[in-house]
């Protein structure tokens, strides 16, 4: 039975359900420090005076360090970009001059223990002298507004358009044109483990490691080195286990330079934990966009073109190596989703704040591209009277016309978007839901059906980079695969690992291309010292790149192993066959060796390999996918609104989804749960809310609401199994899917709902106090049938 | 989020502990299930000199019948009140209510009197003793005390009891067989803290109601006793009417608060939705 496909159960699993797992909080070296950081009470303020000399005092406390300290080691960063119209900011590891958001990191102090350090904080007297507080891209973009960064010139960091056709004729030719104001709110990217990381400086080779709860090691290690003076291989960056990334462990933090730079000043490891207020305060958030929005459609529901313009508050700082671009310019990007759109026009505004920065989050621009377009699309449908389903049906891009270059660039390799549809209707049972919804309203109960559909680009290679304009190369992945003496193998990736299972989907395809046994095989990544040159895990990239090159790296192995084994066992290699980790003599069953037996040679040396041949079993590959591949699905959720409580409950909830040739269904399936519970959790939960003074009002997780397990469906998930054409293995990315979807099938099936109010929706989340207002107000149709 | 730094005594008796609370001039702070105040000393929002931790006093830890009343000592846990054939049987609007309050691993640790002299406005127990009419027992230097539910809560997290009082026990009256009762709650998320929950109690007599009781949960600084949307009940009896008036007088008592969750008009139209929705409740319960 092949391995590739196989329902495999993750090896990592026992690890983690009983506690073994191995954190950075876990770690603990030889005279470490832990570090605490003091953090602006200010959203925007200039530093007049530090005076740590008190907190110094405090007995086991050993230094207390400030921005203009600190700067000494380490360079402040800064995020460059290609792309015309986007303005580089710098990113200190501790302010320096002035703070720019509640929570910005102004001093560090390093003791013996974290409760010594934060007392010690008590102690340290800063002196502030506020400055008016940028709140709101509005305010931001106002004549004479309060500059977040003065060498910028403008808040306005960033712009960027994409356009193809005439779009202000199709509006003015459609026969409807749909739009709105549409507005999804700031959101934190919750992981189960808060970032952390620890430093260790070796003085005698003038080497430094870094343990950090990351995404992208290899990132990491480029950047640091840049920003600490080191060379590139006196750096070391390993992500041992990771709690969750989502995107928000996938930027290069000021924490993570200032414990290197802490640790190489003090000779001493130097460790932070981020508390989970520190983490709400100061982890990339995201979305926080504000996009008006239009849609033109012929009488028959042909969609005629697209406007937008895209206004998103990128907080204080542009990450690196990401930029302030990565969010907004994903939102244009992908607007006209998996339609046929003729005529486009999308503009982006990156604006900074006083607030956390942002950054990429599960699915990137997507799910606010998706809520909008998808909006838009059953508004339309509603207008010309016609099925939701219908309309897109009529719209989607059929696979005769792929590939299909979108109006952004963005060029579809693939996909089952009609398939995907239909298929979601029967699962959904749509027909009969819909006759259950009439059902439902005339007793006086609002339910709504909300479809989804969505196309994205994972995988990405060289061609784009996987931020629009970062200087940075993140288009190719390598493998290193070894088989020891033993027999063993181990495969090695510049990929990180924080939550994937990696350690079981990579290990599929290892085993099944070398013909190895699967539990011979052991996956290692995460760790800068250990596996090829990579950049790590983000962007639904590890399947398609870190697969692709696992596939090459155990291609070139088997065809050596089969070569010697064919050599010791005098036949031609042709008649060989190599599985489950034995290469057998076909039709002779008995004549064969085991990947031990073929391993023992390999080292063993010019004695036992065929003339010439080089001795060992290792290979190492790179692989680049070029432009990368499309995933698709669609979303459907039936939803039950209470209109007077304005409760939200979600009661189905279906995904069919194509993500090519599936390596482990069950991962698969796991993804597909995990980015619909968060994206249900962006649709109704999931809100950061500054105050106007900058203020972070839900840094705690009983304010800031993620869902549970009691307020989610169980998800129905069905795949779609379509290779990619265009990548090694046929794999497509998975990670983010799951979150692009949800928020706009969750938020259709509301508006579908409270369609006897007459009422849109067109803010989330959806939270009862936004609907309670939304309910309150004077009605625009007729009231409801049933009261 | 580490706390600043505290003494901690475990006693092992009340006197024992009342002691500890004077030695300490009103700056101790009582550690009953933990469940509140660990993240106040966490986040560094609670600063007391001492712990005065009551675990490790088994004779506070008891539910008994007395009197018309339950009684429940302060250290009773909320997962044993669930699970009490006695308070099934006797006060099924607590039962009820408790498994509104948190998670199971909540319920484990939390109690009762930690509950209550918490105070959170957002919580069901203190609604609970506030729609009975109960009462707590304070131990203090002088002796003991009782305080009526009326009395009890000042505002947010602050109660009448003082510094160097510990509350000892909780004292219900118990429900006559033929009440009807409900709790009503909205919350966010399963587990959370009340935007406003309602709890109901109705004694039906024939088409009369011969007595109705009703409090909230997260409508204000404290539980608000809705006593004119009662005797508008007794007034008129249980009728779909008199239900509708009662629930929309409810709305009209409260004086709720903004936050980020929910503004003071949806706390106010969750108060009359949620009575109207417990009102009929309890009478289906009481109906049998």
């Amino acid at each position: 039975m092949p391995l590739i496909g196989a329902p495999v159960r993750r090896v990592e699993d026992a690890r983690f359900l009983t506690g073994q797992g191995r954190y950075v909080a876990d770690l603990t070296l030889p005279r470490m420090l832990h570090v605490a950081f003091l953090r602006s009470p200010h959203a925007h303020a200039g530093i007049v005076s530090i005076d740590a000399h008190p907190a110094r005092e405090l007995p086991g406390v050993l230094a207390c360090i400030t921005g203009d300290e600190i700067a000494t080691q380490a360079r402040p960063m800064r995020a460059e970009s290609r792309m015309a119209g986007y303005h580089p900011t710098e990113c200190p590891p501790l302010a320096r001059g002035k703070v720019r958001f509640a929570g910005e990191a102004v001093a560090a102090v390093l003791a013996e223990s974290r409760y010594t350090a934060e007392d010690a904080l008590e102690l340290v007297d800063v002196r502030y002298a506020t400055l008016p507080v940028v709140g709101t891209p509005e305010a931001a973009m106002a004549g004479g507004a309060a500059l977040v960064h003065e060498a910028a010139g403008s808040n306005v960091l960033l712009t960027r358009a994409f356009v193809q056709g005439d779009v202000d004729g199709a509006m003015r030719d459609a026969a409807l044109v749909v739009g709105d104001r549409f507005r999804f709110h700031r959101h934190a990217g919750v992981t189960i483990e808060n970032r952390a990381c620890l430093a260790d400086w070796n003085p005698g080779v003038g080497e430094l490691t870094l343990w950090s709860s990351t995404q992208v090691p290899g990132l990491l290690r480029e950047g640091l080195a840049a920003l600490l003076d080191l060379p590139v291989h006196r750096l070391r960056v390993v992500a041992p286990d990771v709690g969750g990334g989502f995107g928000v462990k996938s930027a290069l933090y000021p924490e993570e330079v200032a414990v290197c730079a802490l640790a190489r000043l003090t000779g001493r490891p130097v460790q932070w934990v981020a508390d989970r207020r520190e983490d709400l305060l100061t982890s990339t958030q995201a979305w926080d966009e504000t996009i008006d929005a239009e849609l033109a459609v012929n009488a028959d529901g042909t969609i005629r073109g697209l406007r937008a313009r895209v206004v998103a508050d990128v907080g204080a700082y542009s990450i690196h190596p990401w930029t302030a671009a990565i969010e907004v310019v994903q939102v244009i990007s992908f607007l006209p989703g998996p339609y046929r759109v003729e005529h486009y026009r999308g503009e982006a505004w990156g604006v900074a704040t006083n607030k956390a920065p942002m950054g990429p989050y599960r699915g990137v621009g997507r799910p606010v591209s998706t809520f909008v377009t998808e909006a838009l699309v059953d508004r339309a449908a509603r207008r010309l009277g016609m099925d939701p389903v219908a309309l897109r049906l009529r719209n989607l891009i059929r696979p005769d016309e792929l590939p299909y270059r979108s109006p952004s660039g963005v060029v579809w390799d693939s996909g089952s978007f009609v398939e995907s549809l239909e298929r979601a209707r029967d699962a959904a049972g749509y027909e009969h839901v819909r006759a259950e919804q009439e059902r439902a309203r005339r007793a006086g109960r609002y339910v709504g059906v909300g479809v989804a559909c969505y196309v994205e680009l994972t995988g990405v290679g060289s061609a784009i980079p996987a931020s629009p304009g970062a200087a940075i190369s993140t288009g190719t992945e390598g493998a290193t695969v070894r088989v020891d003496p033993g027999g063993t193998v181990t495969a090695s990736f510049g990929l990180a690992c924080h939550g994937q299972g990696h350690e079981t989907t990579l290990a599929q395809v290892v085993a099944e291309e070398l013909g190895a046994r699967l539990e011979d095989v052991r996956v290692v990544s995460g760790d800068t010292a250990a596996g090829p040159v990579g950049t790590g895990t983000y962007a639904s990239r590890s399947a398609v790149i870190g697969g692709g090159a696992a596939i090459l790296a155990a291609r070139a192995l088997r065809e050596k192993a089969l070569a010697i084994a064919a050599h010791l066992l005098e036949v031609s290699a042709d008649d060989l066959t190599l599985g489950d980790g034995r290469a057998t003599v076909r039709g002779t069953p008995h004549r064969g060796l085991t990947l031990r037996e073929i391993a023992g040679a390999a080292y063993a040396g010019a004695k036992r390999l065929p003339k010439g041949m080089e001795p060992g079993l290792e290979a190492t590959r790179f692989y680049d996918p070029y432009f990368g591949t499309a995933s698709n699905a669609t979303h459907i959720a039936v939803v039950e609104v209470d209109p007077e409580t304005c409760a939200v409950i979600v009661r189905r909830f279906v995904v069919v989804e194509d993500c090519g040739r599936i390596i482990n269904p069950l991962i698969v399936e796991g993804q597909a749960i995990g980015g619909v519970a968060q994206g249900v959790g962006a649709a109704l939960l999931e809100e950061v809310v500054y105050a106007d003074d900058g203020q972070l009002l839900t840094g705690s997780l009983m304010d800031y609401l993620v869902p549970t397990a009691a307020e989610l469906p169980a998800v129905e998930v069905v795949h779609l199994e379509h290779p990619s054409p265009t990548t090694l293995g046929g794999f497509k990315g998975v990670g983010e899917g799951g979150t692009i979807g949800a928020p706009a099938a969750v938020a259709n099936a509301i508006a579908d709902a409270l369609q006897p109010f007459g009422m849109e929706l067109s803010e989330l989340p959806a939270t009862p106090d936004r609907l309670f207002r939304l309910l309150s107000r004077p009605r625009t149709t007729s009231s409801p049938e049933t009261p | 989020m580490k706390p600043v730094k505290f003494d901690y005594h475990a006693p092992a008796s009340l006197d024992e502990a009342l002691a500890l609370l004077r030695r300490y001039g009103g700056d101790a702070k009582i550690l009953a299930g933990g469940q509140s105040l660990m993240p106040l000393l966490n986040f560094r929002l609670s600063r007391p000199a001492a712990l005065v931790d009551l675990n490790r006093i088994p004779s506070l830890a008891y539910i008994e019948e007395h009197d018309g009343q339950v009684r429940f000592g302060a250290m009773t846990r909320q997962r044993m009140i669930e699970f009490s054939p006695l308070v099934a049987r006797r006060l099924p609007l607590l039962r009820e209510a408790t498994k509104w309050v948190g998670h199971l691993p909540i319920r484990t640790r939390g109690t009762i009197g930690g509950s209550i002299a918490h105070a959170d406005p957002s919580a069901e127990y203190p609604a609970v003793l506030t729609a009975l009419d109960g009462e707590v027992v304070a131990r203090g230097p002088k002796g003991e005390r009782v305080v009526k539910a009326k009395d009890l809560f000042v505002t947010y997290l602050t109660t009448s009891l003082e510094p160097d009082e510990i509350l000892v026990e909780v004292r219900l009256p118990a429900t006559d067989a033929g009440a009807g009762f409900a709790l009503e709650e909205f919350a966010r998320r399963h587990g959370d803290f009340a935007i406003v929950a309602i709890a109901a109690l109705v004694v039906p007599d024939g088409a009369r109601c011969r007595a109705a009781r009703l409090a909230t949960a997260g409508a204000g600084p404290v539980p608000v006793r809705l006593r004119a949307a009662e005797q508008i009940l007794e007034r008129d009896g249980l009728t779909d009417a008199a239900i509708d008036a009662a629930a929309g007088r409810a709305a009209e008592l409260v004086s709720p608060d903004s936050d980020i969750h929910a503004s003071a008009d949806y706390r106010r139209h969750l108060t009359a939705v949620l009575t109207r929705r417990a009102l009929r409740r309890a009478l289906r319960v009481a109906h049998g």
